[in-house]
């Protein structure tokens, strides 16, 4: 086991390099430039990418960027004059980790739940109950459930803050937001993974032996179904983490999706490139531990083992 | 449906209690940053003092505090309000008093101009160190100098050696020190012009003309700017808290020269990151000003809070002459006179735009004699969907051919998405045999195929720095850094450079900027203006004096606020 | 009936009494193993889909689910020319009409009538006669037409999107997991890469080189719409590959092929079909959220999505133009997961009873 991770973590190292330099050459053929604005003539704005190091060769750049990278540093927004990239992802990273955070337990909670009733009760009523609800998180765009939660909650029954991010209560409503479609998620695997739980012969067994129903769902059910939902989690962890652009917008959460976004669509390279290597270090790690988990929760899975052992 | 959204919705609201215990404590950390913001703001509810607070809402960060920086509308409107230039425009967009008491112009023999300008005594950082000449001049110089070359450095056109030390080509470029400023004392500045340019005071109160100090900055080294305390103001306004990418309060200077005329106490701006959103902060009265989309003016247009502000922008299609369609007169003729510009700019835009048969704004620039520029020729190309396709017609004939596929480049925000959408759709209607294809891109590509020439029609836009119609005119020079369409036309060209640098004669100067205007839009049609646009927006019935200038940015100097 | 007689067949065979005969060798001769037919079962089996379809059947949720998928699909196909508007086909002096339909306008609650939010009648003010049977946008186009054009655009790259995820998504998995060791390492870290670079950089980049619109959002999708299912199926295979009907199989002589697509595959088959029915809204939204921040379609042409998304800011004006595209696609999501819930209890080996 050692062996395995200690490769893995090296195979790590690599992919992160071989994804830096990819967005790095994708990131030369981004059409436009920080610099062209409307006003500026062509020897101006030479001066400007003279001044940001813009007028160096590509391979020059390139092997500057990756040693900065090495040393972790990220170099300084264009956008925001003189702001270090470090910085602006320190500044937005603590916010999206709490929104992310909450919308996960939220959903996990509640798509846990809904999925296990469905399974344990199929065919009922209770049933396609869950699974409707589940199926209205998944299907109601996202920006559309937002704009009707603000609207409702927070400006026609003032229950809640419209927008902005300044406690607690402000958090509520973009998690509810973003929990929907966690919570659909989580619903629809679980109850997939626990039907199929439950009609193994070992369940039959247990039950056979006496076992109470729900120590038998709790024990055995719920740990096997752990394998898909592990796999989808953890992505998804990342991706609420890193902020969904929407939400940000429409509740004005200060988090990184919209950054994001925006640093694109300005040619804002070096926090472009920050952004993405954070992104890619954060799913990287996620997807070793998703692996490593495997082998915790499924004893029967063996990792570094081929097909035909 | 409905009813079972809202059980999941209790059930939602429930469960996000419990949980609160969990996150609690992320929750009020979370907050840590802006709890001053909110400090700031519970004076003026309370009501206690006469100034109040006025809360405004922004799509977005705050981008800089640098004079030098990449000045965009709001980082322009707060640098307007925490520094302070020779000059300031006021209400009415009229020169009005800054840092300098008095100046005095002479008139050189070989052309060029001298100006002097007493700065205030009273003139003071909020740091208390005295604004001097030294300050001006170090400032200029920063925002020339190649190693912190501003984006807006062209402003300073107008000074000696101002255009050559900007030119990586001339021997000059770099040298800062050549640049035609001076501070003889403390408080005097001199400032030598290569010609008399009639609009050099009102460039004084650019951002970019704006002084900077150079020991502070000096002691902030890459901090500057960065935060409050990496800041000091001269304006009547300083950055008292700035949590990044939430909101940023600007307080009122004390030590502001004309503090006693400053009436608020403070200006809360909050990021709200949408539109919407910004109307239902305003409906729950979270904030005092709410821009408003196009899609919100039927909600609003009776509101006593409703007002419209007409900018000095206007929009226009570029005709790309490389185009061999579009290289036919008659065809480019044909295209600007047959879309409704009159109903586009009422029924899509709504929000007090007005339809554009010219380049030069309405109600921007008069000459001696009070007359407007707009008034000798009027409009242009007026539509004229019959006239058009006959037009249409001889263009088809001499090119010799039916049928023509035009792409027309396009923003990609949702009002000028509509807009481009209803002119594909007159066209392709009303002129036999054309075919429109939109291309949508986000701004900065844009420019890029615009500045490459790789599109055949751009749905483009241009605003002034300035109150002068030479703003507007100079993009479509030949030999211009803007001129993307390959337009040139000897006569427009010499008028225009005629009127670049030549000031003795001002009436004259004024009749060949509008003959400049007929040649490129009636005679050649270059371009086919669209609208001038104006914003919509909903200002609280008790904030008054809410200066909005032109070019978008405001002023909160005069803004008072009723309880 | 069929699998009746066929149990009785079994019955006839296993009564057959071997004649007492002593064995020897040479009664013996080795037979060549085919590997296509080793595990196959004299008698003619209940064929999987055969079998699958029978439980379908029986599910009334799928059922309900495939029906309204046929009348989208229909809708899509025929909506548009139902009535005589076209789908780009303004006037701006009929923008943004409520809906009305006729017949149903005299139903008062319904909110056919032609009555905008205050009640008014706006075609009596605008002066207009004939029906928008969903209103009209803010250019005065039919939305009844521009919402099934939009169908078409979204069911379109959702079927793409699903196409996909069961080609390459599948495929690869499967293969990574089932080799495992160095083939499974390159290939997870290909995904890791893929997952590493911002689908947005490689979207922005493709509609600059390409002709923007829905060729560079396809192709977008291509390269980066099926790697979750790649890793869903990976952590399946991985699991099963283990279990005792595997080796049973591959005792029997299975080769790797036959394992994969014929046991491990079929036993993955609830995953595959959740995540297919995650991918499809996914795939919709994303297409909605390219457009959201002005990536999309090209105007005119509109996908559901982007009218939800150009009628969200008129929800409290005129919510007709968000309303009937929100539920069109609700619609389409919610009979897809119908029918994917009916797919996967008809299609799982493991719910055979």
């Amino acid at each position: 086991m050692t062996r395995y991770i200690l490769s893995r973590l090296g195979y790590m190292i690599f992919t992160f390099l071989l994804i830096a330099s990819l967005t790095f050459f994708l990131m030369q053929t981004l059409p436009g430039s920080p610099f062209n604005d409307e006003r500026l003539s062509e020897a101006q704005e030479k001066i400007l990418n003279q001044r940001y190091g813009l007028d160096e060769p590509v391979a020059m750049q390139y092997f500057k960027y990756l040693g900065n990278v090495l040393v972790g540093e990220l170099g300084v927004s264009f956008q925001f004059d003189g702001r270090s990239v470090t910085t602006i992802i320190g500044e937005r990273i603590g916010v999206s980790a709490i929104l992310g955070a909450q919308a996960m337990g939220l959903g996990l909670v509640l798509g846990g739940l809904l999925g296990i009733i469905a399974a344990v009760r199929h065919n009922t009523f209770m049933d396609y109950t869950a699974m409707i609800i589940a199926v209205l998180g998944l299907s109601i765009p996202n920006f559309v459930f937002a704009g009707l939660l603000q609207y409702w909650v927070g400006v026609r029954l003032q229950w809640l803050p419209v927008a902005f991010w300044q406690g607690f209560e402000y958090s509520i409503l973009p998690t509810i937001s973003l929990a929907a479609f966690v919570m659909a998620t989580i619903a629809r695997y679980m109850r997939s993974e626990m039907l199929d739980v439950l009609g193994q012969d070992y369940i039959t067994t247990a039950h056979a032996k006496g076992v109470d129903r729900w120590k038998v769902i709790r024990k055995h059910g719920i740990r096997n179904a752990m394998i898909p939902i592990i796999t989808i989690v953890g992505p998804l962890t990342v991706s609420l983490m890193t902020g969904t652009l929407v939400v940000e917008q429409i509740f004005s959460v200060p988090g990184l999706g919209e950054q994001f976004v925006n640093s694109i669509l300005t040619n804002d390279y070096p926090v472009i490139m920050g952004v993405t290597l954070f992104f890619s270090l954060l799913f990287i790690a996620v997807i070793f531990v998703v692996d490593i988990l495997y082998g915790i929760v499924d004893p029967r899975i063996r990792l570094s083992g081929g097909g035909r052992n | 449906m409905n009813r079972k959204r809202w059980l999941m919705l209790l059930m939602l609201i429930s469960l996000v209690s419990l949980l609160a215990a969990c996150y609690g404590g992320g929750g009020s950390d979370s907050s840590g940053g802006s709890a001053e913001s909110d400090e700031s703001s519970e004076g003026s509810e309370t009501g206690e003092s006469e100034g109040g607070t006025l809360h405004m809402a922004t799509p977005g960060e705050l981008p800089t505090v640098q004079t030098n920086g990449n000045l965009d509308g709001l980082s322009q409107t707060v640098m307007l309000n925490i520094y302070e230039g020779l000059f300031r425009l006021d209400e009415n967009n009229e020169l009005s008093a800054g840092m300098a008491e008095d100046y005095e112009m002479t008139e050189n023999e070989d052309g060029s101009v001298t100006y002097t300008f007493n700065i205030r005594e009273d003139a003071e950082w909020s740091n208390g160190t005295p604004v001097t000449a030294h300050d001006f001049v170090y400032g200029w110089k920063r925002a020339l100098d190649p190693e912190t070359f501003s984006p807006h450095a062209y402003l300073m056109a107008p000074i000696t050696n101002a255009n050559e030390i900007q030119d990586p080509e001339h021997e000059l470029y770099g040298q800062v020190d050549e640049l035609g400023v001076e501070a003889t004392d403390d408080k005097t500045l001199v400032v030598e012009l290569n010609n008399n340019v009639p609009y050099f005071l009102e460039l004084l109160a650019n951002p970019v003309m704006f002084p900077q100090n150079e020991e502070f900055i000096a002691s902030q080294g890459d901090d500057y700017g960065l935060e409050p305390e990496n800041v000091i103001s001269n304006g009547p306004f300083f950055l008292d808290t700035w949590t990044h990418d939430q909101g940023w309060v600007l307080s009122k200077n004390e030590d502001y020269w004309d503090s006693e005329n400053v009436s608020l106490d403070a200006v809360d701006y909050r990021v709200a990151k949408d539109a919407s959103t910004e109307v239902n902060l305003y409906e729950t009265g979270d904030i005092d000003v709410a821009n408003l989309t196009s899609e919100f003016v039927d909600m609003y247009a009776e509101d006593e809070a409703y007002t419209t502000n007409i900018n000095t922008e206007v929009y226009f299609v570029r005709f790309n002459l490389q185009n061999e369609f579009l290289a036919n007169d008659n065809i480019r003729k044909a295209l600007d006179m047959s879309y409704d510009k009159a109903e586009a700019a009422e029924s899509i835009l709504k929000n007090g735009s007005i339809p554009a048969y010219f380049l030069v704004p309405e109600d921007f620039v008069s000459n001696e004699q009070g007359e407007g520029f707009r008034e000798k020729h009027g409009n242009f190309n007026m539509t004229d969907i019959e006239e058009a396709q006959k037009l249409w017609e001889q263009g088809l004939e001499e090119l010799g051919t039916d049928s023509i596929t035009l792409e027309l480049l396009s923003y990609d925000d949702d009002q000028r998405k509509a807009m481009a959408e209803y002119m594909k759709n007159q066209w392709e209607n009303n002129l036999p045999g054309l075919t429109v294809a939109i291309n949508q891109q986000p701004n900065k590509q844009k420019l890029d195929l615009e500045g490459k020439q790789d599109y055949d029609m751009s749905f483009s836009g241009w605003r002034n720095d300035i109150s002068d119609p030479v703003e507007f005119l100079n993009v479509h020079l030949s030999d211009g850094p803007y001129n993307w369409q390959d337009f040139a036309n000897e006569e427009y060209d010499e008028l225009v450079k005629k009127a670049q640098t030549d000031f003795s004669d001002l009436d004259q100067r004024f009749a060949d900027m509008q003959e400049a205007e007929r040649i490129l839009i009636e005679q050649e049609t270059a371009i086919s203006p669209i609208y001038q646009s104006a914003n919509a927006r909903l200002i609280n019935p008790s904030v008054n004096n809410f200066v909005a200038h032109p070019d978008n940015t405001f002023s909160f100097k005069w803004v008072t606020m009723e309880e | 009936m069929e699998s009746l007689i066929q149990e009785f067949g079994f019955l006839e065979v296993d009564e057959i009494s071997i004649p007492e005969q002593k064995l020897t060798d040479d009664l013996f001769e080795v037979e060549r193993q085919l590997d296509k037919d080793v595990e196959v079962i004299s008698q003619k089996p209940v064929s999987y889909l055969g079998d699958s379809w029978k439980r379908l059947k029986k599910n009334r949720g799928a059922i309900i689910g495939l029906v309204l998928i046929i009348i989208i699909i229909f809708l899509a196909l025929a909506g548009p020319y139902m009535n005589s508007h076209e789908f780009d086909e303004q006037n701006l002096k009929i923008s943004n009409l409520p809906p009305k339909v006729p017949a149903l306008e005299h139903v008062p609650f319904l909110g056919l009538d032609g009555k905008d939010i205050e009640g008014q009648d706006t075609y009596a003010v605008k002066n207009v006669d004939g029906y928008y049977w969903f209103g009209t946008d803010n250019l005065g186009r039919d939305v009844w037409t521009r919402v099934w054009e939009g169908t078409r655009i979204s069911l379109y790259i959702a079927f793409l999107a699903a196409l996909l995820d069961l080609l390459i998504g599948v495929t690869y998995g499967s293969i990574s997991a089932y080799y495992g060791g160095k083939i499974d390492n390159v290939m997870q870290r290909i995904i890791e890469v893929l997952i590493g670079v911002p689908n947005l950089i490689v979207i922005i980049l493709l509609i600059l080189v390409l002709q923007p619109g829905i060729v560079s959002i396809t192709l977008a999708m291509v390269i980066t719409g099926w790697v979750n299912m790649a890793r869903i199926i990976r952590g399946q295979v991985l699991k099963l590959k283990g279990q005792e009907f595997v080796l049973a199989s591959r005792t029997l002589g299975a080769g790797d092929t036959r394992l994969i697509w014929r046991h491990l595959i079929p036993n993955s088959i609830g995953p595959i079909i959740i995540t297919t029915m995650f991918t499809i809204p996914t795939a919709i939204f994303t297409e909605a959220f390219l457009s959201f921040i002005g990536l999309g379609l090209q105007p005119p042409i509109a996908s559901l999505g982007t009218i939800v998304n150009d009628g969200f800011e008129l929800i409290q004006i005129y919510p007709h133009m968000l309303m009937f595209s929100s539920i069109i696609i609700s619609l389409i999501m919610i009979s897809f997961n119908l029918l994917g819930d009916g797919l996967r209890d008809a299609f799982d080996p493991k719910m055979r009873k």
